[in-house]
């Protein structure tokens, strides 16, 4: 059998040096082909004597199968080769422009709304809606704001057509979120913890700083032990999550007939840290909002029992909040539907 | 409001070191917001009289000269180099030193004046033009001169503030932070709060003019001590009208009244003071005393303004006995004000009803700084107190005058002191921070309350008179005296610990804010916001009824003044606008309609309304396949659509209604009606859809079910008919569906062709219908059968199979 030796030698050394697949492909038939050098060896075992003939056909086989591999490993790293070599030569431009798959905007009060929601909502706030053509009553009287008293005159109302209702008074357009307050309790009563967003009306002239129309967050929450302190809390941890920095916050007395203690709440401002700057006018705090303990007229109006409950309210224009976001400077791009506005935020 | 400093420390004491700008923010955080001060000035600061002792030539420029100034002593204090032209020897200057701030030529922000060489000749300080150190600069100034001040002979050294009478700091309260503070309206009610705060003392006003006790007393008759609860008048005689002092003038000046003579200026002085409004009469226009009395149907007056008001029976007058006087609280008469002549005056210090003022002004139209205090309701025992003072100023103010009797005081019976009782341990479960016993006692007693031990562990608090008209009546307005005097920003902020509790949902909301992600991001469409109202033209032009719409009577302007039973007008005029920056576009608003449908309270509903506006031939369907997409993103299970819809600004033809089961309307899809484009100026139609979100919120399906993938093969199916262009698309695939309902899976068009090639009244229509059975493959005789089937119902329909 040292021609079966020489045989596998030659044929290793020739598939090791094959430079192409054509040429193994060659030496394959060559070998292995019908009419190749361990086929024919193969073919003719039948002539060996029957004592060699098993021990050959053996040996035979051992080498068919080694050479088979042999075989399909180099043609693998010989395809390898050509793969690359052809990839090579191939010219392909990353730089020609994306197919173009345009998408819209979503309003940025919309946006910072559900935000502001989402926020309230994981400290466990449940998100309420009201009316918008609201009743004097639920806009002014159930929130401890009688006929002549004089806050009225800082919420210029647009009135409705038409004749009052003995308990209702008049319908207004809202000029708060407050309304549901007193609406929130008498559905779910105490304890209650909701935020109210949603659009509020002032009669009043327009310019860069006023609208007639904007956006308003009622906050409230109603329990046992419910105190200033904890105002500063949950607005802390609101508008640091919100602007994702820490935020400081502090109380100035405020008037509001519907809360006693009233208060109005600034934070420090985010751009020189509460060092003054232009923005916040030197003071280093931003004006934000307006707060307070809930006034017991405003608990019994909801059917909620002072003596039992005590909680507070807030309320916020989302416009500002995001005028001062982002530096827009002119408050009527909100209701203007300039497109060139609203892609901005997309 | 003004409040003035120097006034204020009449009062009471402000610790040293407790510089304007602390005042302020202190203020504002204990009391009322202070939105900011002036002093007199800060380029006034270290600015002095000074004398020109000598004056050289400059070696090395024309234009300029050396001065050597004196400030005081005889020799001269510092060597300046100065460019005046009107400097002269002996001129008496305003004089900066070195660290003195100033404005170079008035303009920019100040700067810091140093030592300086001027071209080689060293210089001092400064000689200085009026606009230099932020004075307005007189006309007889030139402009390349500085101030002269040798006119007023004043005393070198002196600080030019103290010279000019502007070393005062003025403090603006904003007003509406003063609603509920009837005591704030003066420099007296302010000091209160000033004392409390650094617990310095109050000065009391205690004036005790000389009264006599016989003589010529006021008669006063008040009608209502409903409306007038007090009326305190007496007459003055031997009034000489002449020019206020000094004193007085500056001190209005100061808070930004203007001044007219001595009797009209103490009572302007008294109502900034104390905050009691005054009014002077001339006694010799009255018709014997004094009536409080609502106005006579039709009854007029003309006003100090010298316009004539018409007034109505619920409007209270002062009246003598022929003709009104004064509109109670709000204003004077023309005819019986001070005049120059006037020698003898009747003063009215009263209180009215806060209500009734505001009602009165507010129908009238007048706004007058004593509505402003009436309004809020002032302290009846201040009217007797700003009487005293004003008999006391007026005879300091015009020499010879002399009280003609007793002050005649007509008042309601007096109510008893208020109390409440004040539980320290609620006041700090509200406020969230333990505040003391006593300190709770020193605060409250700081501002003026009585406290005294109540029952158990509570205080029992005496509100005085002046805080207890509409300001302090519960025991929150105690606990809010307490929190906001300790100081807000001592509490600290606390998380409540409630329980864990997931909301309520609020399922509306949640799917709003996906709707926006899905027609944002997954259709392209940019939301936009409008207003809730339109004008009578607008809904004109849609042809819209006015009848269901609520309307607004106090309108702003002609185009608000019906509130929208459609998102479509206002996205129109967007979309209008809109077209001259961009070509095309997709829009929507989500927001809420408001229709009067015979209640009291209006139908509020929230419609998103969509508008494609593109020149894209299909864009019909373009509408209509982001309806549906909309439609199936809400999971609505069933809904018809049915040809042509009934809103009057749809495209006749082009229109469809989507219609629930119930036969509810859910929504339109539709081209606009050209007539409508055109009213809104629209060169092109746009294709719009007006979905009912309130309405399909609650058709939602809930939950999602799987179904197994399919276990045998389907088969596919390509047919192409060409029939008459007036059949509908709808009707060749019901026909095709009906070949085998249960084996058809689906049908899909995928080719329409008119035009060439085929004739003019007829379209060429292909679908891929897709064959599937559940329970085996599909046998070659199944597929012929449905396939035969199929060609003989589109046959049916005039249709041509081609290739057939």
């Amino acid at each position: 059998m040292e021609n079966l030796d020489k045989l596998k030698k030659e044929a290793l050394q020739l598939i090791e040096k094959a430079k192409s697949l054509p040429s193994l492909k060659e030496l394959e038939v060559k070998f292995l082909g019908r009419k190749g050098q361990l086929t024919t060896l193969l073919r003719d075992l039948k002539n060996l004597p029957e004592n060699k003939r098993k021990r050959a056909g053996q040996d035979l086989n051992i080498l068919k199968t080694e050479l088979e591999n042999t075989f399909s490993k180099k043609e693998k790293t010989l395809e390898k080769t050509d793969m690359e070599a052809n990839l090579s030569k191939e010219f392909f431009d990353t730089t020609y422009p994306g197919a173009e798959r345009q998408t819209g905007a979503i309003h940025i009060l919309s946006q910072t709304q559900k935000e502001v929601e989402d926020i309230f909502s994981q400290m466990g706030f449940m998100i309420v809606d009201g009316p918008e053509i609201e009743s004097e009553y639920y806009n002014f009287e159930g929130l401890n704001i009688p006929a002549d008293h004089p806050a009225r005159d800082m919420q210029d109302t647009f009135f409705i057509e038409g004749k009052p209702d003995r308990k209702q008074g008049r319908l207004v357009l809202r000029t708060h979120t407050s309304p549901n307050q007193v609406r929130a309790m008498e559905k779910y009563g105490a304890p209650l913890r909701m935020i109210v967003p949603g659009r509020v009306f002032r009669n009043e002239a327009t310019d860069a700083r006023h609208e007639h129309t904007f956006h308003q967050v009622e906050g409230m929450l109603i329990d046992k032990e419910i105190s200033i302190a904890t105002l500063k809390g949950i607005m802390k941890e609101f508008l640091s999550r919100l602007f994702g920095k820490e935020v400081e916050v502090r109380f100035r007395p405020g008037y509001f007939p519907f809360v006693e203690p009233g208060m109005e709440l600034d934070f420090s401002c985010l751009l020189c840290n509460g060092k003054g700057c232009r923005v916040c006018k030197k003071t280093g705090w931003v004006e934000f909002m307006g707060a307070g303990m809930t006034h017991e007229h405003v608990l019994r109006a909801g059917g909620v029992d002072p003596k039992k409950y005590q909680g507070w309210a807030f309320g916020f224009g989302l416009e500002r909040l995001v005028m001062m976001r982002y530096g827009i400077n002119d408050i009527r791009y909100f209701q203007g539907g300039d497109l060139r506005f609203i892609n901005q935020f997309k | 409001m003004y409040v003035s400093l120097e006034w204020l420390k009449q009062f009471t004491s402000i610790p040293k070191g407790i510089k304007p700008e602390e005042l302020a923010s202190t203020l504002t955080l204990k009391t009322a917001e202070v939105e900011g001060f002036s002093e007199g000035s800060e380029l006034l600061d270290g600015v002095v009289v000074g004398q020109v002792k000598e004056l050289h030539p400059h070696p090395n420029a024309d234009k300029l000269r050396i001065a050597m100034v004196s400030i005081g002593s005889s020799q001269p204090n510092a060597k300046v180099v100065c460019g005046g032209d009107n400097l002269e020897e002996g001129m008496l200057i305003a004089y900066a030193e070195p660290g003195c701030k100033v404005k170079w030529h008035g303009e920019g922000e100040p700067v810091v004046l140093e030592k300086v060489k001027i071209r080689g000749e060293e210089s001092a300080g400064m000689i200085c033009a009026s606009e230099e150190i932020g004075l307005e600069k007189p006309k007889s100034e030139g402009p390349e001169s500085i101030l002269d001040l040798s006119a007023m002979k004043p005393k070198p050294g002196t600080p030019i503030a103290e010279l000019l009478k502007l070393d005062d700091t003025v403090f603006e309260f904003d007003n509406k932070s003063l609603t509920h503070r009837p005591d704030l309206w003066g420099h007296y009610g302010i000091a209160r709060e000033v004392s409390a705060i650094y617990k310095t003392p109050f000065k009391q006003l205690n004036p005790k003019p000389k009264l006599p006790t016989k003589g010529d007393k006021l008669k006063v008759d008040i009608h209502s001590y409903d409306l007038c609860p007090r009326y305190c008048g007496v007459v003055i005689k031997n009034i000489t009208i002449q020019d206020s002092p000094e004193w007085i003038k500056k001190r209005l000046k100061a808070v930004g009244h203007q001044t007219y003579n001595n009797i009209v200026d103490v009572t302007n002085y008294i109502s900034s003071e104390l905050g009691q409004p005054l009014h002077a009469f001339d006694r010799n226009l009255i018709k014997k005393g004094i009536v409080v009395r609502t106005a006579t149907k039709g009854e007029k007056i003309k006003a100090i303004d010298e316009k004539t008001y018409k007034l109505t029976e619920e409007m209270l007058l002062i009246a003598d006995h022929e003709n009104p006087i004064a509109i109670a609280g709000v204003m004077g008469g023309h005819e019986s004000g001070i005049n120059p002549d006037t020698t003898e005056i009747i003063i009215e210090s009263a209180n009215f009803n806060g209500a009734n003022v505001r009602r009165t002004a507010t129908t009238l139209g007048l706004r007058t700084e004593s509505v402003q205090r009436f309004e809020k309701q002032l302290d009846p025992e201040l009217a007797h107190l700003a009487m005293l003072r004003a008999i006391e100023l007026i005879l300091e103010v015009s020499p010879g005058a002399t009280v003609a009797g007793p002050i005649t005081d007509n008042h309601a019976p007096k109510k008893k002191p208020r109390t409440i009782e004040l539980d320290p341990a609620r006041t700090a479960s509200k406020i969230g921070i333990q505040i003391d016993k006593a300190q709770i006692k020193e605060i409250l007693t700081g501002l003026q309350f009585k406290v005294t031990p109540g029952t158990k562990n509570t205080l029992k608090v005496e509100v005085p008179s002046f805080r207890a008209q509409k300001d302090v009546s519960t025991e929150d307005d105690l606990i809010e005296e307490v929190a906001r005097i300790y100081g807000y920003d001592k509490i600290e902020p606390v998380l409540p610990s409630l329980p864990t509790k997931l909301p309520e949902e609020n399922p509306e909301r949640t799917v709003k804010h996906d709707l926006r992600k899905f027609l944002s991001y997954g259709l392209n469409f940019n939301e936009i916001q409008s207003y809730s109202f339109y004008s009578k033209d607008d809904l004109e032009n849609c042809s819209l009824d006015e009848e269901t719409h609520v309307k607004i009577e106090n309108y702003l302007s002609e185009d608000q003044t019906h509130m929208r039973t459609t998102l479509v007008p206002n996205l129109l005029k967007t979309i209008h606008s809109n077209t001259k920056n961009h070509p095309e576009f997709k829009l929507y608003e989500i927001g809420r309609t408001y229709k009067d449908i015979g209640e009291f309270f209006p139908l509020e509903e929230k419609w998103v309304c969509g508008a494609i506006h593109n020149t894209d031939k299909n864009k019909f369907y373009q509408a209509k396949g982001a309806a549906e997409a909309i439609l199936r993103y809400l999971k609505i299970p069933f809904y018809k659509l049915i040809p042509s819809c009934e809103i009057p600004y749809a495209h006749p033809n082009e229109s469809i209604t989507i219609m629930a089961p119930t036969g509810e309307t859910l929504g339109m899809i539709f081209t606009l009606h050209p007539q409508t484009a055109k009213n809104f100026s629209l060169q092109s139609n746009p294709t719009l859809f007006e979905l009912n979100f309130s309405a399909l919120i609650n058709l939602a399906k809930k939950g999602r079910s799987f179904k197994d993938l399919p276990k045998f093969p389907g088969t596919l199916l390509d047919i192409s008919v060409l029939v008459d262009k007036t059949i509908e698309i709808g009707t060749l695939k019901n026909a095709i569906e009906k070949a085998d309902k249960s084996l058809i899976k689906s049908v899909e068009l995928f080719d329409l062709y008119e035009g060439d090639n085929i004739a003019a009244d007829k379209k060429s229509v292909a679908f891929k219908i897709t064959l599937q059975a559940e329970d085996r493959t599909l046998k070659d005789e199944d597929m012929k059968r449905i396939q035969e089937q199929i060609f003989s119902n589109l046959q049916k329909l005039g249709g041509k199979i081609r290739g057939l």
